[in-house]
């Protein structure tokens, strides 16, 4: 199929699939994409393209910054800013032919988990329950997921700071890839908890999701918590070790099956396919060993001190003094000594995104920092050595201490090369769960409990999906490697992405 | 993109007068208030000493009227002196300081735009600058160098790793609602800077007093804001993220005067070592103090500041813009806290500000309005590591302390007074030091002399010569320093001249002058073609100068037998100089002849 084709079929998709709300701005004209789809199949046809998404169409998520399309991380502060520039990945997959179709809805800054929170209404998954009703497409970045899912685009990007590719990856059915922390560029991307924001893929083929990580996997000086030339050098040397480049060609694989991620509450579909998952790949030849990561339970609770902690610190930008939303105009009631931030940031800024930053600026006070900030800071450190011991390799720039110390608490426990965990505890709720007056936000935080602990510790981790066949339903199943372990993560989502059991 | 506004809180100006008459009502009022001061001296004053009516019934001759005016001035500071005396004695003082000052760099601290404060308002602005959404700090490590220099100079132990913390606060001239800063891990520790008499430190600190130095951190610099009430602010961000540091001083100085001189000494630091390039009436340095009090011999105070335990409750005073001020507003603040304390109240934790000229401070917050700026890591700047390398590097090419410099020209070598010493080293950035030495370096070698003590001769007659010959013409002519205008050479030979006694000193000042308004030959030439050259005169011709002059004035003559009045002898020394030849008579020997004349003649 030419790309012009799949491009207009694309196209085409957007417009029908409207309603599920993936969108919160398109390229309006065909001129503005059909000559340089044309110009790609050119290139094409003479066998040099530009890579190999040169001429495909790409959604991104409205957090991520256009110069050609607004940039309103689904916020009403922000409903009518235009970026003055291209971020990072965007310029990149520009360079690389790419087109940039349309900005994709989220949770309003990336603030949630179903991506309801968003001024533009909820983005709703293409699938529904049995009863009809709609359900959630998980989130942040449930508009990229929905949109790749009903070929809206060829790819999409998305962000992940605690989950926000993989949970919407998971409810929709495509593949989410959260790379290793500091290797695709921020530079562009509207900061929620830059410690731990990170770019994401979503695609339907974990190839796909691949050729687009090989074009923004790149040093940028703008970034300042971007891996240097130097460091990735060095984690390249580290993975060229031959005990460790081995993975990539080996029969097997040694598999870890963190044993606290096996809650109660795990929907009993979501661990029939996990289960179904390690069966599987015990017969390809892997072997499954259980691996103990016991801060996990603690991992959630630090993610919602620090995340809301950072949150509220970059979000006291928005005041609409300098661009965005203002509320003010030139005129105040000087009657009601109000202070000029704050219809801007009382009426620009959504509830979630409120709760967040009040949480932030409470764990942050004075009087909380301690028991709050400084205690989740340690258990993140612990989350990491979690992991540090589950894991044959060592995290490349954080070696393993020979003094003994207190940097291995379990060396007695099997070592594994990944660990393949559910995404998330269920299957989608339904919207109205989510949006009604019982609606409870601690009910959609703990949709992240399996994600947020490979995003405290920086780790490459994929969401791929699995069918059950005997019930026909959707679940994703989570891979999670060592840090800079990504080519290695990607060879076993690929293992079993859209794998039926 | 910048938009008026307006706003009511704390800072805002609540004035309801309308734009158009906003000239008209408020700038007189401003005006009035700042010649305040001078006027509050004379006419109160006046009225209270005299038992006189008003003017317009009795009029005071003006003569009369200002010796009035000085004596009540003098009574007034004895009584104020007497009375801070009293007070000292009763109440010990405890200041510590915070300066902010505006670093000498090209580039702001996190972008690379220029730090240039003369552009057009809003032209040296980066996207991070304006806290643009996506986009990030870019450290600029040069920065850092200015910063180090003043950390060295200032004796501090440069930390190997140091870390940039968020400041959080709402206001609009901050765009990001954060300030970048270094809060728990500071650039810099455990400094100190010396102050001795000559910088002008209380008389009740002795010779010397060491202020240690507890921190220096960098960060953010503010946007300018202009008010225009009652509802329009102008915002510049040029200035915003140009980089600053904080220099946090321990509260160990417990004199106004001290406090001032410390800042003094402290910016005049950071010009010498090329830190900073503004003064403090331009903005480039401004200083918080923190204030507090307790009573002498009494229980210790139950407050610890930087570590220092047994303090009183402190209040601070922010935004101090110049030296006066900060000794003002302490001196104000010290004697509220004791009226405080003994009119039986308690001294509250709280923000003062000041306006020059003003007599008091003025509370701007409370501890209940106190903001909690939620210090946190900046989670996209990793730490500032330097090495030991850069440090030693730095401080081998930094130029000589201007404490070591003052004791090098008041030592043997040179001789100096600290008053000659002082300003040599503090004028011009130096140039006039490096000028001086040139001289001197000439003088020596010209007069090939190796006697310690006549070198040393020299050097104090070219102190004199470029600070007070060569100064005052320049101030006469309210001319810069230019080292080109008289060359270091001819000064040299000049003095070479002077010092060989072949011309007089008044010839000296004469030869200088021509030279300064831009002759240009060469010093022996100049003075063989003006015929300068001392021709010595006789004793024969000094006596009958001498007794021409006694001849015109008999009585003067007896006055000093009589009376024993030798300061008149140097009239008739000048009578002497006048009469004779002009630049022959010299005035030594002139005296030496008039003294034998009158005071052996007459036994």
């Amino acid at each position: 199929m030419s790309l012009l084709r799949e491009a207009e079929r694309c196209i085409a998709n957007q417009s029908s699939c409207a309603a599920l709300n993936a969108l919160t701005s398109t390229l309006c004209h065909p001129s503005q994409w059909q000559n340089q789809v044309k110009e790609a199949d050119i290139r094409r046809a003479e066998g040099q393209p530009r890579s190999r998404i040169d001429g495909r169409l790409v959604v991104i998520k409205d957090n991520i910054c256009t110069r050609d399309l607004p940039t309103t991380c689904a916020s009403r502060a922000l409903d009518t800013f235009i970026s003055p520039f291209n971020a990072t990945v965007v310029q990149h997959l520009e360079d690389a032919g790419a087109i940039v179709a349309a900005k994709a809805n989220l949770d309003e800054f990336g603030m949630g988990s179903h991506s309801v929170n968003s001024t533009f209404g909820p983005v709703r998954n293409l699938y529904r329950n049995r009863n009809a009703e709609d359900l959630s497409a998980g989130g942040s970045s449930g508009g990229s997921a929905v949109a790749v899912a009903t070929e809206q685009c060829y790819t999409a990007l998305g962000t992940d700071t605690g989950g926000s590719v993989r949970l919407p990856a998971a409810y929709t059915g495509v593949v989410g890839f959260k790379p290793s922390y500091g290797l695709i560029s921020r530079w562009g991307v509207i900061a929620y908890a830059n410690s731990l924001d990170t770019v994401g893929i979503l695609g339907r083929e974990v190839s796909r999701v691949r050729d687009v990580f090989d074009i923004v996997n790149q040093h940028d000086p703008r970034d300042p918590t971007n891996l240097s030339p130097d460091t990735r050098s060095r984690i390249y040397a580290h993975l060229k070790a031959p005990r460790l480049e081995s993975r990539m060609t080996r029969q097997s694989l040694k598999i870890g099956v963190p044993v606290e991620y096996n809650i109660s509450e795990l929907a009993p579909s979501v661990r029939r396919a996990w289960s179904r998952s390690l069966n599987y790949m015990l017969q390809q030849g892997h072997s499954v060993h259980s691996v103990s990561l016991p801060t996990t339970k603690l991992a959630l609770s630090a993610y919602y001190v620090l995340a809301p902690a950072e949150a509220s610190s970059n979000l006291a930008k928005y005041d609409g003094v300098r661009y965005g939303t203002s509320f003010d105009g030139n005129h105040c009631d000087p009657q009601n000594n109000s202070y000029l931030y704050a219809r801007a940031r009382g009426e620009g800024l959504g509830s979630e995104v409120k709760r967040r930053i009040l949480l932030g600026a409470f764990s942050l006070s004075a009087g909380a920092m301690d028991n709050y900030f400084i205690q989740a800071q340690r258990i993140r450190r612990l989350v990491q050595r979690d992991f540090n011991a589950a894991f044959v390799a060592t995290h490349p720039l954080m070696p393993r201490r020979r003094d003994g110390g207190d940097v291995e608490p379990e060396k007695s426990q099997a070592q594994v090369d990944v660990l393949i965990c559910p995404t998330a505890p269920s299957s989608p709720p339904t919207l109205s769960s989510l949006m009604g007056e019982r609606a409870n936000p601690l009910d959609a935080y703990t949709n992240d409990v399996f994600t947020v602990p490979a995003s405290l510790a920086g780790l490459p981790a994929v969401s791929v999906p699995v069918i059950l066949e005997s019930t026909e339903s959707l679940a994703g199943v989570q891979i999670i490697g060592q840090y800079g372990d990504d080519a290695l993560v990607l060879k076993v989502a690929e293992l079993l992405s859209g794998k039926r059991f | 993109m910048l938009r008026p506004w307006l706003r009511q809180g704390p800072r805002a100006t609540r004035s309801f007068t309308c734009p158009q008459c906003l000239h008209l009502l408020r700038r007189p009022q401003q005006l009035q208030r700042s010649l305040l001061p001078s006027s509050a001296l004379s006419s109160p004053l006046r009225s209270l000493q005299t038992t006189t009516t008003p003017e317009s019934t009795d009029r005071v001759p003006l003569r009369k009227q200002l010796k009035q005016d000085a004596k009540a001035l003098r009574a007034r500071k004895r009584q104020t002196r007497e009375h801070e005396e009293a007070s000292r004695q009763k109440w010990e003082l405890t200041v510590g300081i915070e300066i902010h000052a505006q670093l000498n760099t090209e580039a702001k601290l996190f972008s690379k735009a220029p730090t240039s404060s003369t552009d057009l308002p809003n032209s040296n602005v980066a996207l991070f600058d304006l806290a643009f959404p996506g986009s990030q700090p870019e450290f600029q490590a040069a920065t850092l160098l200015p910063a180090l220099r003043a950390a060295i100079a200032l004796n501090c132990d440069i930390q190997p790793v140091s870390k940039f913390d968020r400041k959080h606060y709402f206001y609009q001239d901050q765009p990001a609602g954060y300030q970048i800063t270094q809060y728990y891990e500071p650039l810099a520790k455990n400094g100190y800077v010396d102050l001795f008499r000559h910088d002008g430190i209380a008389p009740e600190d002795g010779d010397q007093v060491r202020i240690g130095i507890k921190q220096i951190q960098m960060e953010q610099d503010t946007a300018k804001s202009q008010e225009y009430p009652p509802s329009t602010q102008l915002l510049d961000f040029n200035r915003v993220s140009h980089p600053l540091i904080e220099i946090i001083t321990m509260p160990e100085i417990h004199t106004p005067a001290t406090a001032a001189a410390c800042v003094r000494k402290i910016l005049s630091i950071l010009q010498s070592c090329n830190a900073v390039t503004t003064g403090m009436e331009l903005g480039g340095l401004r200083a918080d103090v923190n204030v507090s009090i307790r009573q002498r011999g009494d229980l210790a105070g139950n407050h610890q500041y930087g570590g220092i335990a047994g303090l009183g409750q402190r209040t601070e005073i922010k935004n101090l813009s110049s030296f006066k001020a900060v000794e003002d507003a302490i001196i104000a603040e010290k004697n509220r806290q004791i009226a405080v304390l003994e009119s039986g109240g308690v001294v509250e934790g709280e923000t003062r500000g000041w306006t020059i000229g003003s007599t008091e401070t003025r509370k701007l917050r409370g501890k209940e309005g106190e903001v909690d700026y939620r210090y946190m890591p900046d989670p996209d700047l990793p730490p500032v590591y330097i090495g030991e390398d850069l440090i030693s590097e730095l401080r081998r090419t930094l130029p000589t302390a201007s404490d070591a410099l003052l004791g090098q020209l008041t030592g043997m070598k040179y001789g100096l007074t600290v008053e000659d010493a002082k300003p040599l080293v503090e004028l011009d950035e130096g140039a006039r030091l490096e000028y001086y030495q040139n001289v001197v370096d000439l003088l020596w070698q010209q007069q090939s002399e190796t006697d310690a003590k006549a070198q040393q001769a020299l050097a104090r007659l070219a102190g004199n010569w470029v600070l007070h010959e060569l100064g005052g013409l320049l101030t006469k002519a309210d001319l810069a320093w230019d080292a080109q205008r008289v060359p270091a050479a001819s000064l040299a030979a000049l003095l070479d001249q002077l010092q060989r006694k072949r011309i007089t000193g008044p010839t000296a000042k004469q030869v200088l002058a021509l030279v300064f308004d831009g002759d240009q030959r060469p010093i022996p030439q100049l003075l063989e073609e003006e015929n300068l050259l001392l021709r010595p005169l006789s004793r024969e011709e000094y006596i009958v100068l001498a007794e021409a002059a006694i001849a015109l004035n008999p009585s003067m003559v007896e006055q000093i037998r009589q009376k024993n009045q030798l300061g008149k002898l140097g009239w008739f020394v000048g009578q002497m100089m006048r009469m004779g030849e002009k630049g022959r008579v010299e005035a030594p020997k002139a005296d030496t002849i008039l003294r034998e004349l009158i005071l052996e003649g007459a036994k």
